[in-house]
């Protein structure tokens, strides 16, 4: 709020009611916050509801909508986890996941923040247009980009291991992430740096004592979406592992459980609500840096 | 664990029933005629590993089964063998990735023409294919097209099997409608299909990018009015008068459906057949097993049958089953090897038991495997036993390659049929628009 619109607010105490404007009628609020705001809610909840549901479905109901309600459950079971959690390697698809989706994300972070300060603050000559190219990097489609991949994937021997997705997920994950990071670090003010400079700190000294401490919301940002695009990801992931044992969530499940037509809808649906917990988790413990780094980023 | 007098008795029975149940598939194995000839000579390399990827089981015995052939051919031979499984709609990819980079698995099962697209990347396997051809009587019409290279004798892939996708029906709806089964002719399916409507038990088909399902219904309506995607020379022969006519019957046909099929992909006849919304459709055997396995739905499976697709003006049921095809990669560092592991799967003692395990689902490539017990396993599965019979093929009836792959997995027939069905096009702008299409795959190549 600004001084002026706190000078104009009548009663500004502490028990004073939010400020209303004339055209902010109670009518005028339903229409155009609530309603679309329960709209967005009810598109984006959705599909966790229906995933939810499904998992806890028996198959009895899950094919019979004329008789069941396909909104809610009768009688829910727990058929549909323990077969995916006991008669499939799903704990194990969960750990290699987890591996690949962590591993990517701190190699692509510390990467994007080397590269997004450079181009930002040192300078160079040339880095507009190095940051562009970065950037640009980011539009070209992953399902061009696999076959070549692949081979420098076998070359370098790493067919059939994490490490050829620890390795090639931040092909996509780097350009995004330093183009964030950019844009992050330009609002840092540059004369802290200054300063620091006068008092002798070198670059690296600077980047991790001043920089880094006061980026950290713009770091979580392009943590979590790192971690999310690594833990969701599938065309690398199915084109650059082939043992059972080796597979990610995604491609796994789909291998498992769909067995030609033929769609086991309860241990897909179980598989794929697992798999979103932790993403979820992780997005819960960082949702304030997250959104003050997509916003506000440092107040000068 | 103590053991009782009864877990002695349980244990001995299980063991005897396990016993039982290797006997009898091998003793069924030697009821498939093999006449003698002689194998082709794979010296198989020194230290020698194989690499198998192949698409995921139908029911859990296919890979059992699968995986004990393997482990006997390592225990005759002395080579290890690796079988990995990827889902159905994986393989493509999988397929593409391995001939691309030279590396990988030493052999894929992947569908269809897959060997044809890489052609330049693939061993030759005709004589393990002549050997093997010699042996059961013969390899059948569908084995031979996909197994061949377009107009020659050389076989660069071995075919295990098809999985064809008949008439499921429910029979008391249709006997309701005054037929004992679906009739072969257009006219007389329509009717059919009109009655099914008007007593509010609908037919469905598939009319969404589904591949299997898709596939093989805008080729039937096609096919079965004598149309087809290209000539026998390759140039495109889709814009004709039987296009036309099928198309137009398409629209008649469209009227009669369960609402939604714009849309349904391979999963969707599955879900509304089983939940009493659709009682005539086109599947695999998958429907009727999981129905039949199903105590909720076991009453629907004894209510179903299945028939092959209506011939219409065709001479022979327009279906073109889709088919495993086993390919071995130059990049491969012990061929004989892999030859030899394919020959040996496809010999009696290992293939029966393998299509018993399948109940059906795929059908036999080689003549005197009919003979198998699968097929008078259960009476409603027999319809199946003549899949690999068929004179259609994907991309009917021009050579295999990788133009028609492309045509087929851009599904032209199936939206040049939706696009009829929804109102989108006149059949005369659709099979304008599928040539213009098809043109772009078959001219370039």
């Amino acid at each position: 709020m600004t001084d002026a619109a706190v000078q104009a607010a009548p009663g500004n105490s502490a028990t004073a009611q939010p400020e209303t404007m004339q055209w902010d009628s109670r009518a005028r609020r339903v229409v155009m916050l609530w309603i679309p705001l329960l709209c967005f809610l009810l598109i984006l909840l959705f599909p966790f509801y229906w995933m939810t549901v499904t998992a806890f479905k028996p198959n009895a109901e899950l094919y019979d909508f004329r008789t069941h309600n396909p909104f809610w459950i009768s009688s829910p079971t727990l058929d549909h986890i323990y077969k995916l959690l006991f008669e499939t390697s799903y704990p194990r698809w969960l750990k290699t996941t987890m591996l690949v989706a962590v591993c990517s994300t701190v190699l692509s972070l510390v990467a994007s923040t080397l590269a997004a300060y450079s181009i930002q603050r040192l300078r160079f000559k040339g880095s507009q247009y190095v940051g562009l190219a970065i950037y640009l990097a980011y539009l070209v489609p992953p399902s061009i980009q696999f076959i070549p991949l692949a081979t420098m994937v076998h070359q370098l021997g790493l067919f059939d291991t994490p490490f050829a997705l620890i390795l090639t997920y931040p092909t996509f994950l780097i350009p995004f992430c330093t183009w964030l990071l950019i844009g992050y670090f330009k609002s840092i003010p540059y004369e802290l740096e200054e300063c620091a400079l006068i008092d002798g700190a070198t670059r690296l000294q600077i980047l991790r004592r001043i920089t880094l401490p006061l980026a950290v919301p713009g770091l979580i940002s392009a943590g979590i979406f790192s971690f999310t695009l690594s833990w969701n990801e599938f065309i690398y992931a199915l084109a650059f592992i082939q043992s059972s044992e080796s597979k990610t969530v995604p491609v796994a499940i789909l291998t498992e459980l769909v067995t030609g037509d033929v769609y086991q809808w309860g241990a897909l649906m179980a598989g794929s609500l697992l798999g979103s917990l932790p993403v979820a988790i992780f997005y819960s413990f960082f949702v304030d840096y997250y959104v003050s780094s997509l916003t506000g980023a440092v107040k000068e | 664990m103590l053991t009782t007098r009864r877990n002695a008795i349980g244990l001995s029975a299980a063991a005897m029933a396990a016993m039982t149940a290797a006997e009898q598939a091998q003793a069924q194995a030697q009821a498939i005629t093999a006449a003698d000839a002689p194998a082709p000579r794979l010296p198989i390399e020194s230290g020698a590993t194989l690499r198998m990827l192949r698409p995921v089981r139908f029911v859990q015995p296919d890979e059992d089964v699968f995986r004990a052939n393997c482990a006997r051919f390592t225990q005759q031979t002395g080579v290890q063998v690796r079988v990995d499984f990827v889902g159905w709609e994986d393989i493509t990819q999988q397929t593409a990735v391995t001939a691309n980079t030279g590396a990988g698995p030493d052999m894929i099962i992947g569908f269809n023409e897959s060997p044809h697209v890489y052609v330049d990347k693939l061993v030759e396997l005709t004589d393990v294919a002549e050997y093997l051809g010699r042996r059961y009587g013969g390899w059948l019409a569908l084995a031979q097209r996909y197994g061949k290279r377009h107009g020659t004798n050389n076989w660069i892939g071995l075919p295990f099997g098809s999985s064809g996708g008949p008439l499921v029906y429910r029979k008391s709806a249709v006997n309701a409608a005054g037929y004992e089964r679906p009739p072969e002719d257009h006219a007389g399916y329509l009717d059919l299909l009109r009655k099914l409507k008007s007593a509010n038990k609908p037919a469905g088909f598939a009319l969404g990018n589904a591949v299997g399902d898709g596939n093989g219904f805008a080729n039937w309506v096609i096919w079965s009015h004598n149309g087809f995607l290209v000539n026998e020379d390759g140039s495109v022969g889709i814009n004709s008068r039987e296009t036309i006519e099928a198309l137009n019957y398409l629209k008649e046909m469209y009227a009669t459906f369960i609402p939604g099929t714009l849309s349904w992909g391979d999963v969707s006849n599955n879900r509304a057949y089983a939940s009493n919304e659709c009682w005539l459709t086109a599947n695999g055997v998958s429907l009727y097993f999981a129905l039949k396995n199903d105590p909720a739905t076991r009453a629907i499976a004894e209510d179903t049958e299945h028939m092959l697709l209506p011939k219409g003006k065709a001479s022979f049921s327009p279906m073109a089953g889709l088919t495993l095809n086993a390919m071995v990669f130059k990049h491969s560092r012990y061929p004989n090897a892999a030859k030899a592991l394919l020959q040996f799967l496809l010999e009696r003692e290992q293939y029966d038991p393998w299509l018993n395990a399948n109940l059906g689902y795929w059908a036999h490539p080689l003549e005197n495997y009919g003979a198998s017990g699968v097929w008078s396993s259960d009476p409603k599965v027999a319809v199946f036993r003549d899949t690999m019979k068929s004179p259609f093929w994907i991309g009917y009836k021009g050579p295999i390659s990788e133009a028609s792959a492309a045509a087929t997995a851009e599904y032209v027939m199936v939206q040049m049929c939706a696009a009829v069905a929804s109102g989108q096009s006149t059949p005369e702008q659709a099979a304008r628009e599928a040539e213009r299409r098809a043109q772009r795959f078959f001219r370039r190549r």
